[in-house]
């Protein structure tokens, strides 16, 4: 690959977790995430009208367990899954797949990421 | 297009119009006396206006203008053999009864025991001398569910007697809605005895849903129904009753057909927006909901036919059972079945007998 196709971001010093960097890449805009440590890149158009989805919050997922009949279900974070959410209605999609977290027909493009000599880069492809 | 009379027709919706003079005496003490000395019958109270439960709105027969033999409220009640007589009239093989009267519970918010002694005797009431398998004749329990332990006894009653195939659930005041966690050791001991639940609307103070003044029965008997039946399938669905219940047959009857596409296509774009919320979900509640079973009546006929045909489609005729509501005033013969064009054979033959026969175990 040339350093042509792909796009830099920036220093990956800069990102904290649930940071991301908005960029062009080729005509679509690309949000470039960093969640739990790892960098991921996902087409900032939402699939619902159009709205900034990458710009959203980057979080934990809520999910339920539930520990039996008449038993409350237990909600909490889980850390080992982050969502973004849109910022326009709330369509949140797992950041590591892209997936709409409630209907998984709803993908947000993925790209790649690399991180080379401390500067994150996206993939042009 | 078949003949109802030469196939299995099972009618999941049979209104036994029972009246508290019939089942006072199976009922437990104190009501038992307390009613029997309340002199309500001799004060010219009548089932549709009762001192015992609230009663409903607006005058059902259209003050007059429908006439029917067999549609009339019977002022001593039904017995076995209006039951017999009407299934022979309209040509179905199997019933399962709902108790009339105690679709007006939801009416009831006081802590007292009068549903639970109400439930009790009409079990009682109904095994001795109404159901009877080898005819056809099968019941659904009514759980008083304001009261955990109470629906449990009932389900205790129930365990070993064939006649009972289900439970009911008055989808008219209940409160919290169904889908809360209080309701949880019902559904645990429905699905242990494979019992599904039919949520069933009710037509106690039909004027005071939502918002009370309506005036006519005309409003309310459009809006009432729907909107009891909405807010507990909305409820059902986002608390992840079927997760939590995976072998558990959810019915929801009496409201026809046509606002469960509404409603789905709804419930669906508010959990694309809020999918945390309903956490115990492993796919979209609209998902659910068309896994329910739906009982046809009153089907909307007149409805265009192209509606009906889209929500024929999106809920299934797999899930769709026949229902006659019969005798009450806008009951459906099967002949609302098997007069729809868009249907196969097979199609009506499922909605008129086969799906019931899986859903019940009969
Ligand atoms: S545009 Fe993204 S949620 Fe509506």
């Amino acid at each position: 690959m040339s350093a042509d196709d792909r796009v830099e971001v920036g220093p990956a010093s800069e990102f904290e977790d649930g940071d991301a960097a908005i960029v062009q890449v080729g005509r679509v805009d690309v949000g470039v995430i960093k969640a739990d440590g790892e960098f991921y890149a996902l087409r900032n158009e939402c699939p619902h009208d159009g709205g900034p989805v990458c710009e959203g919050k980057v979080e934990p997922r809520l999910v339920g367990e539930w520990g039996g009949p008449g038993e409350r279900v237990d909600q909490h974070y889980d850390d080992d899954q982050c969502i973004v959410s849109c910022p326009w209605h709330g369509w949140s999609f797992d950041v590591e797949t892209g997936e709409h977290i409630g209907d998984d027909r709803y993908i947000l493009p993925m790209y790649d990421v690399v991180v080379e000599d401390g500067l994150v880069y996206v993939n042009d492809e | 297009m078949i003949d109802p009379s030469e196939h299995l027709v099972v009618d999941c919706d049979w209104h036994y119009a029972d009246t508290f003079e019939q089942v006072a005496p199976y009922m437990p003490e104190p009501w038992k006396t307390k009613f029997q000395k309340s002199g309500w019958g001799g004060t010219g109270v009548k089932q549709n206006l009762s001192a015992f439960f609230p009663a409903s709105t607006g005058n059902r027969f259209n003050y007059g203008k429908i006439e029917r033999e067999f549609s009339e409220y019977p002022d001593g009640g039904d017995d076995k053999q209006d039951v017999v007589e009407g299934m022979d009239h309209l040509d179905i093989d199997v019933t399962l009864q709902i108790s009339h009267l105690i679709l007006a519970m939801g009416g009831i918010s006081a802590d007292d025991r009068r549903v639970e002694s109400f439930v009790k005797g009409y079990i009682d009431y109904m095994l001795e001398e109404v159901l009877d398998p080898d005819e056809g004749i099968y019941g659904l329990a009514p759980m008083p569910y304001h009261d955990i332990d109470a629906s449990i006894d009932v389900l205790d009653r129930i365990e070993d007697e064939e006649a009972f195939v289900g439970v009911v659930m008055v989808t008219a005041g209940a409160s919290p809605p169904l889908g809360n966690r209080k309701y949880d050791p019902i559904y645990e001991r429905c699905e242990e005895e494979g019992y599904p639940v039919v949520y069933h609307t009710g037509g106690s103070g039909l004027d005071d849903y939502v918002r009370a003044g309506y005036q006519d029965m005309i409003e309310t008997h459009t809006l009432g129904f729907l909107e009891s039946n909405m807010s507990q399938i909305v409820s059902v669905a986002c608390q992840g009753v079927a997760e939590k219940f995976p072998d558990l047959e959810i019915v929801f009857m009496e409201s026809g057909v046509t606002y469960i596409p509404g409603l789905v296509s709804r419930i669906n774009e508010e959990y694309l927006k809020r999918s945390e919320e309903a956490p115990m979900l492993e796919k979209k509640p609209g998902d659910y909901i068309t896994d329910f079973y739906f009982g046809t009546q009153p089907l909307e006929v007149s409805a265009r036919p192209d509606l009906l045909e889209l929500c024929f489609d999106m809920i299934g005729t797999d899930r769709m059972l026949y229902a006659s509501d019969y005798p009450h005033w806008d009951f459906d013969s099967p002949s609302v079945i098997t007069d729809l064009p868009m249907l196969s054979d097979e199609d009506r033959k499922n909605i008129l007998g086969q799906n019931a026969v899986e859903v019940f175990d009969l």
